[in-house]
């Protein structure tokens, strides 16, 4: 291919050898310099022709008479001119007027300037700084008023995108997905970033209403790189990176390590007869001193994380026929021992003009993936997380060959509630997982002009995955310990689902009309029907009891080899199949007149199969009013300063319909491991839930008001928008009387309120033929509040970090959602809390201090952890002594990202900040408490209240102990299961601003590129979260990974840590 | 304005529209795929056995008899000490009754037992409704009478629980789906226990006898049978007639008519006994060694009603043997040691004062951490599995009523009803310690014969026979004993730890010998009885016996701590049914 493109470069200089010319210079209209590197075209020539340093060109031309002549060149308007040759020509080139820009709306595009809705955009030119493999995360900071959140450091980590919030309490919030006019799930993990030309977020909803309910949380529109007339251009952009743990937690070393072990051995006589075994007598202890510190951080985060990613494109095509063909690998190592990341994606676009009536386009994308490794957490049970290996493990070798060994004693003395602690690089080796995925994906459109203002565009959209996930716990695991008889166990799941969708629009529009009237106003009108459907598959099989010793492989491909004890059998496979579809007829309006007044109309009728008959139909209108202020006469004489003035408002109507199929109707599902009759699992028929008839569409009611404006020629623009979506009869899993036999049923009840401003700001600060400075930033925030949950007022949901633990957030009217709940910390009791029993050694509580042995588990003594009595009635308790100890909400989020470019060379630095959530740091509360023994701790335990002096002997007397903690800042190690309640300790500040990419770039002059044949050729570095400022103490302060509800957002636990990637990248064109 | 024309493009694209429209209400009906209606489920007699079976489902795994029913809640009592420690805001605390609504262990079995009640009422609702059910061939009504008796007689034991454990509470005699209005008040128990005594009066005659149930063509297995529906009648009827804490009054008291239900429990035991369906089996420990802890169902019926677990996972296998069992979770309190005669052979099946480690090998306790021995890791056999630690479903069925329990109630009941024992209840009650006795039946000594002292000899026979079995806190509560027989115990205890009479004879230290892997038990060198000897035996190993430290370590101090009299006898409603519900009460002073 390659070559090809070659030789036809080549054949084309050689025709236009002899023969006329055209020349000229091209220069920027406004300052009159030269433009180097424009773009000329002979129009119905093949080939393309640079204007040198000078702006200055010749292209040869065969025969006389005229020419038109294609000028283009980044940033301006696109010129065409005619020409004869001979003649010195000049070309005064536009620049491109940001007003101008399309927009991409439902069903249909726009200019900016025209636009009536609130929408964010991101362009290529952003997207090309990121050298990122996911999209996802390349969106975080750069939208006003979608927020990202990346649950943690993994290579597959869920990213969370919300656009103003969350409407729904305990549904899903995800905003919907359009590629190319196509509805795609999760589109952007199945995107290359490479390929995508641009980004636009609809969020109010006089631009999402035309996609009725599914568009009621926001609807991302994702246009991906198509042909280009003319041009044919082979790309590549490839860059290697590395990455490294961007911050590790302070352990303690070997000698703090067994110090406090010592310490926490003194209180019985069992207790010390262990330790005492294990690491000797007191001054056996100072051995530990300066021996080697094994921080298993170190080795457990500790790969480079080496990432190649390679993408390839052919772009190119005629005035007839345009097609893009980009494939993309991307091979990524991550921090984390084991685990890789590897993905082959396939982006096709094609489009026909068939004849001047009908023009069809046709795009296909194939997407492979296959991740390997455990990663750290998962929203099992506690024995099932992994960051507590890295952080717990012994700090130090107990013997030579201890790093590649299993301590099977230190297993059973930590084993209490499956905390216990292993060989961290161990249990990597015993807990295999492989995840392939595989996403197919075709979709186009056919459309026929009948006359001039009429077309119809019928568009289909067929997505098929299929995954397929391996999971093999050997030995060591929590699984194969409890359910599997210390055999490895296999878990097999598969899953595909296909979504198919079809819309079929009616396109009126009066642009071609002659007359006064038509001048002044222009029509656009459409009306539409679409359908959707979505079918799923899932199973999953488990196999126990393989033989010892079995390789995973080995047990994936022959899963007969388990067999279980006499008396035991497999658990029974499970699979099910889901089916929705959603039938929809919809309408817009679009009125301008004169171009100062905008009006926006759109209607739309969904039909959801999740409902009843009779309740499937929801009907969702909207309307805009915009007034460009700008293009009135009496503003006119501002305009060289002022260039655009418009005020948009717009009120809407969206729905949602995101609960599961079929719960209008009383049914019954078959599980196999049912009940064990003489030992045989019997399958049996369990209601799926408690139906619930009047199911019907949930109401999103949505308000915006919105100012653009823009000074100096556009140089300088400002987006501000307020709004307020208030949503009513919400489909809510409602908690209902267990006493019905069912915790919950979901039912339309409560309202929720989202009410926000954003803010964007562009400026072209300098533009010069040598240096350029542009910066963008946009900030957003929002308050969301629960106006009603039907008849309840509250309840507690548990974040299920930890089983058994006792619900830690809280959900009630008048509230955000996300409102963590727990005791409040007090520090801890000192010996003046007490009065000493100097026979007995004895500490008691004076009378009026407030005793939390009811939480605790034990009786205070000095140095223990207190906690508030908050209804004063001396004693601290579960029931009466928990409150808001802190809101996940951010107060605000945005970004700032400014790009300069001087010469040859660019340079970009993107931060992203968030300011004013809390975050639930469950990782403090259990890497410093005592309850598991022989577990290291975090380093700040070394401030602790001691018990034992210098000499190795607990100090009970009152002034001895008092002088030995004149400096405590910690108290004593909580040891019981109270170790774990949530407590406002372990909320944090989660504010932060990252320096999330920096891109320094170097493109090659062009007449040196075109030298080694290449029309384009751009060096980069870059560096992507190189630092965070933040006060938050645990690994990142964006951290969200207990995703079991969307009601417990915010809590850290045994995250991904993070990593810095430095990357070196390059772009070709040839 | 120029007129627009429509061509026929346009009138197609209209027709389809339209056709599209008409059609879209088909297409918006889907029929579910992985689910089935009320209709295929209460098709066939198979699918509803299948529906039957998810109601039983509910007895299992581990929120109700997989471990929190049976081996957390029914702790701390008079024979045995939950789990040790205090302050989880879990079980133990549960145990040492510091219990309060927000505590993490109640919800979910509370949830559990009211599933139970709904799959229960499913069943009642569906069952006599299929055409089968009365126009079907005699053997397919038969089968179904039996299922529409097994579901009324697993929602008496569902709600039987939930009261026992909760009192008064709301009580749905329907499925959710038929009640326009789920937010339901408290009921008063004895209403409650009055529905369910009609109930199973009811299901009594639906069901066949143990001896009936192959000639349906139906294997014998853990499905409830007429002795299990009768056997647990009679044990709701003197639940009905015994004492419960009150609301209103707050104060313990016994149901009204006492007698009455008495004269039920009675009337039911004596049919249970006539029937010859069910015989105690020839000893004590082949019952636990031999069938409950080997998998097996035991051939004499003495088991009447069980939980059938297995399956290894939380949902449907038991704890049991990991949680009770040979790990120091549940321990026999020293004194009830010796509550036994040294010729009960009981003793030593509910007792087991060793450990084992991986290796199989058995290593003494002192008496302080004497096992609760019912079910134990070195009687397990099939499956075979190494002893870790760590498997924790090991498919060990629960027995709900053993016939000793029902030949005890029988003489319970008659010593009530009659003022005395009759011959029969004597007889029933040496039946029982007889078999205790096996091989030395002439050591149980004197029954007495009034009507108090009977009385007594049942409250400490029924502490013998079914200590460990998640029965004596309940029989406690409801003969107004709780109170005094925890302070009873605490009494014992000091004196043994003062060593006092009887008290004063026992050893310090107990020698055993080392023994083998796969050894039967310990191999003591010293009596249980006599005070240590001098020098230790040789080749023996020692371990504590009578001390001051049964009542200063190993969480001794924390027993029953808690307890308060008219409060502790019943469990704070769960947390999150009150936040749930507006209407539910949270009583007894919680």
């Amino acid at each position: 291919m390659l070559l090809f493109a070659f030789v036809l470069c080549a054949v084309t200089q050689v025709m236009f050898a002899q023969g006329n010319r055209l020349r000229g210079t091209v220069k920027d209209q406004a300052s009159g310099e030269a433009l180097q590197g424009a773009t000329l075209r002979v129009d119905g020539v093949s080939g393309d022709h640079q204007g040198d340093e000078n702006g200055a060109f010749s292209i040869p031309v065969s025969g006389s008479g005229t020419f038109t002549l294609v000028v283009s060149s980044v940033g301006y308007e696109t010129q065409r001119m005619t020409v004869r040759p001979g003649t010195s020509i000049t070309v005064l080139l536009v620049q491109e007027n940001v007003m101008d820009e399309v927009v991409v709306i439902g069903y249909g595009t726009t200019r900016r300037r025209d636009l009536t809705a609130s929408v964010s955009s991101v362009g290529a030119k952003d997207l090309k700084d990121i050298p990122i493999n996911s999209a996802e995360q390349a969106l975080a900071g750069r939208l006003a008023g979608v927020q990202v959140t990346t649950a943690e450091g993994s290579p597959d980590a869920n990213v969370k995108i919300r656009v103003r919030g969350g409407i729904s309490i305990t549904g899903d919030n995800s905003p919907l997905y359009v590629v190319d006019g196509v509805i795609v799930a999760n589109a952007l993990s199945m995107l290359s970033p490479q390929d995508i030309e641009s980004i636009d977020v609809l969020k109010d909803a006089s631009s999402t209403a035309i996609y009725g309910a599914r568009g009621a949380n926001g609807v991302v529109i994702i246009t991906t790189k198509s042909g280009k007339p003319g041009v044919t251009a082979i790309n590549y952009n490839g860059f290697l990176s590395m990455q490294r743990i961007q911050k590790k937690l302070d352990v303690m070393d070997p000698y703090e390590f067994v110090t406090y072990q010592y310490e926490r051995s003194r209180n019985s006589t069992t207790n010390e007869q262990t330790f005492y075994d294990r690491f000797g007598a007191f001054e056996d202890l100072a051995q530990y001193q300066g021996a080697p510190f094994v921080d298993w951080q170190d080795h457990v985060f500790g790969d480079d994380g080496l990432t190649q990613t390679h993408n390839a494109s052919v772009v190119g095509g005629s005035e007839k026929t345009q097609y893009n063909l980009s494939l993309t690998s991307n091979a990524s190592d991550a921090i984390m021992v084991g685990s890789a990341y590897d993905r082959k994606l396939m982006n096709f676009r094609l489009s026909q003009k068939v004849s001047d009536r009908f023009k069809l386009s046709f795009d296909a994308r194939y997407n492979s993936t296959t991740l390997t490794g455990r990663g750290t957490s998962t929203s099992g049970t506690s024995g099932h997380n992994f960051l507590r290996q890295a952080i717990r493990y012994t700090p130090f070798l107990s013997s030579a060959t201890e790093f590649y060994e299993v301590n099977d004693e230190l297993i059973e003395e930590t084993n209490a509630n499956q905390l216990y602690l292993v060989n961290p690089l161990k249990m990597i080796e015993s807990q295999y997982r492989k995840n392939y995925g595989r996403r197919f994906n075709i979709g186009g459109f056919a459309e026929f002009a009948f006359t001039k203002y009429l077309n119809i565009r019928s568009t289909f959209g067929y997505n098929y995955n299929s995954s397929l996930s391996n999971q093999y716990d050997d030995y060591l695991t929590t699984n194969s310990r409890q359910n599997g008889g210390g055999l490895p166990i296999a878990i097999v799941g598969t899953g595909s689902n296909y979504t198919w969708n079809n819309s079929n629009v009616l396109n009126f529009s009066n642009a071609s009309f002659d007359g006064d009237f038509h001048e002044k106003n222009r029509i656009d009108f459409l009306v539409g029907q679409e359908i959707f459907e979505s079918r799923g598959k899932s199973m999953s099989v488990t196999q126990r009891y393989f033989p010892a010793g079995t390789a995973p492989e080995k047990a994936f491909a022959n899963l007969g080899l388990a067999s279980p004890p006499t008396g035991l059998t497999q658990p029974a496979p499970s699979s099910s199949e889901g089916l929705e579809n959603i039938s929809s007829f919809f309408s817009r309006l679009n009125w301008n007149h004169r171009d100062r007044y905008l009006l926006t109309l759109s209607v739309r009728a969904d039909g959801s199969s999740v409902f009843a008959p009779g309740k499937q139909w929801g009907y969702f209108p909207s309307g805009a009013l915009a007034w460009n202020l700008s293009e009135e006469a009496f503003m006119k004489n501002l305009s060289p300063v002022l260039s655009n003035f418009k005020v948009r408002v717009s009120y809407g109507a969206a729905g949602n319909n995101r609960i599961g199929a079929f719960q209008y109707l009383t049914q019954f599902v078959a599980i196999g491991d049912g009940y064990a009759l003489l030992e045989q699992l019997n399958s049996i028929y369990v209601p799926s839930g408690l139906a619930n008839a009047n199911l019907r569409w949930e109401a999103n009611l949505s308000k915006n008001a919105g100012v653009d404006i823009a000074f100096l020629n556009n140089r300088f623009r400002l987006t501000a928008d307020y709004y307020e979506n208030d949503s009513h009869d919400l489909l809510m899993v409602m908690r209902i009387p267990s006493t019905s036999g069912y915790s919950a049923q979901v039912q339309n009840v409560g309202a929720t309120s989202n009410k926000g401003w954003e803010l964007q700001l562009g400026a072209d600060i300098v533009r010069n033929k040598n240096f350029s400075w542009t910066a963008d930033f946009n900030i957003s925030a929002n308050r969301n509040t629960i106006k009603s949950m039907g008849g309840q007022e509250r309840f507690l949901q548990n974040s299920g970090y930890l089983s058994n633990t006792p619900d830690d957030f809280l959900v009630e009217v008048g509230r955000p959602v996300g409102v963590m709940y727990g005791y409040v910390n007090d520090g801890f009791y000192t010996v003046s809390d007490f009065d000493y029993d100097a026979v007995n050694n004895v500490y008691t509580l004076k009378d009026g201090v407030v005793n939390n042995a009811g939480v605790l588990g034990y009786d205070p003594q000095p140095g223990v952890a207190k906690f508030k009595d908050l209804n004063s009635d001396g004693l601290v308790d579960l029931d009466n002594d928990r409150t808001v100890i802190g809101v996940a909400q951010p107060k605000f989020f945005g970004g700032l990202n400014q790009q300069f470019s001087y010469r040859n060379f660019d340079l970009s630095i993107f931060l992203n900040f968030q300011y004013g959530n809390d975050i639930l740091n469950y990782n403090k509360l259990e890497f410093t408490n005592g309850y598991t023994p022989y577990a290291n701790l975090l380093a700040t335990v070394n401030d602790r209240w001691r018990t034992i002096n210098d000499a190795g002997e607990v100090v009970t007397d009152p002034a001895e102990l008092t002088a030995l903690n004149a400096n405590a800042k910690f108290w004593r190690p909580i040891t019981s299961g109270a170790a774990f309640m949530s407590q406002s300790w372990a909320v944090e500040d989660g504010s932060f601003v990252r320096i999330n990419n920096v891109t320094l770039g170097y493109t090659l002059p062009q007449n040196t590129s075109r030298k080694i044949g290449m029309k384009t050729l751009r060096l980069y570095v870059t560096g992507n979260n190189l630092g965070t400022i933040t006060r938050y103490s645990g690994f990142d302060p964006e951290a969200d990974n207990r995703r079991n509800t969307t009601l417990t957002p915010g809590v850290d636990f045994s995250g991904y840590p993070r990593a810095s990637m430095y990357v070196f990248g390059i772009n070709v064109t040839f | 304005m120029k007129k627009i024309k429509f061509n026929s493009g346009v009138g197609g694209v209209v027709a389809l529209a339209v056709s599209l429209m008409l059609s879209c209400s088909e297409y918006l009906e889907l029929t579910p795929k992985s689910s089935f209606g009320p209709e295929t489920i209460f098709g066939t007699t198979e699918n509803a056995r299948k529906a039957v079976l998810a109601a039983y489902q509910m007895l299992g795994g581990d929120q109700t008899y997989g471990s929190r029913i049976n081996l957390y809640y029914p702790y701390d009592e008079d024979n045995m000490m939950g789990n040790k420690g205090t302050g989880d805001n879990g079980r133990k605390d549960i145990n040492r009754y510091n219990v309060t609504a927000a505590n993490t262990q109640l919800n979910a079995p509370f949830e559990r037992l009211y599933g139970g009640v709904e799959r229960a009422n499913i069943c009642i609702k569906y069952i006599p409704e299929m055409s089968v059910y009365t126009s079907g061939s005699e053997l397919e009504k038969k089968k179904l009478r039996r299922l529409h008796g097994e579901a009324l007689t697993l929602r008496a034991q569902f709600v039987f629980d939930l009261i026992k454990l909760w009192g008064d509470l709301p009580i749905q005699w329907l499925p959710s789906a038929e009640l326009t209005d789920l937010f339901l008040p408290k009921m008063d128990r004895d209403s409650i226990y009055d529905k369910l005594l009609e109930d199973l009066a009811v299901a009594k005659d639906l069901v066949p006898w143990r001896s009936e149930v192959t000639a349906l063509g139906e294997a014998m297995d853990e499905r409830i049978t007429k002795g299990a529906v009768k056997a647990l009648r009679a044990r709701i009827a003197l639940f009905r007639g015994g004492y419960s804490l009150r609301r209103g009054s707050n104060q313990m008291e016994r149901g009204s008519n006492h007698l009455h239900y008495y004269q039920i429990a009675a009337d039911e035991c004596r049919e249970v006994i006539a029937s010859n369906e069910h015989a105690l089996a020839p000893t004590f420990l082949a019952l636990f060694k031999d069938h409950l802890n080997a998998h097996l169902l035991d051939p004499w019926g003495e088991v009447i009603f069980d939980v059938a677990q297995g399956g290894g996972g939380p949902g449907t296998d038991s704890k049991i043997g990991y949680f009770s069992g040979l790990r120091d979770q549940i321990r026999a309190l020293p004194t009830f040691f010796y509550d036994f005669h040294p010729a009960d052979t009981r003793r030593d099946v509910t007792i087991a004062p060793y450990t084992m480690d991986a290796d199989g090998v058995l290593t003494a306790t002192e008496i302080t951490k004497l096992n609760h021995g019912k079910w134990r890791l070195d009687w397990f056999v099939n499956p075979s599995f190494p002893y870790t630690a760590n498997i924790q479903y090991m498919g060990i069925n629960w027995p709900l009523i053993r016939y000793s329990d029902v030949l005890l109630m029988f003489a319970e009941a008659e010593n009530e009803v009659n003022n005395g024992p009759t011959a029969a209840a004597i007889s029933a009650f040496e039946q029982v310690r007889k078999r205790g006795f096996a091989g030395n039946e002439h050591l149980i000594g004197t029954t007495p014969t009034t009507k108090e002292a009977f009385f007594e000899a049942i409250v400490d026979e029924r502490a013998l026979e079914l200590a460990g079995e998640a029965i004596r806190k309940y029989d406690l509560i409801r003969w107004n004993l709780l109170a005094a027989k925890l302070a009873e115990a605490k009494a014992e205890m000091a004196k043994m730890a003062a060593q006092e009479a009887p008290y004063d004879v026992l050893p310090t230290n107990m020698y055993y010998y080392p023994s083998a892997a796969g050894g039967n038990g310990i191999n003591w060198a010293t009596s249980f009885y006599e005070p240590r000897p001098s020098s230790a035996p040789e080749g023996t190993s020692s371990v504590r016996w009578v001390s001051e430290r049964i009542l200063t370590h190993h969480d001794w101090p924390n027993y029953a701590e808690g307890f308060k009299e008219n409060h502790s006898e019943l469990l704070p409603i769960p947390q999150n049914a009150l936040n749930a519900n507006p209407k539910l009460t949270q009583d007894y002073g919680y």
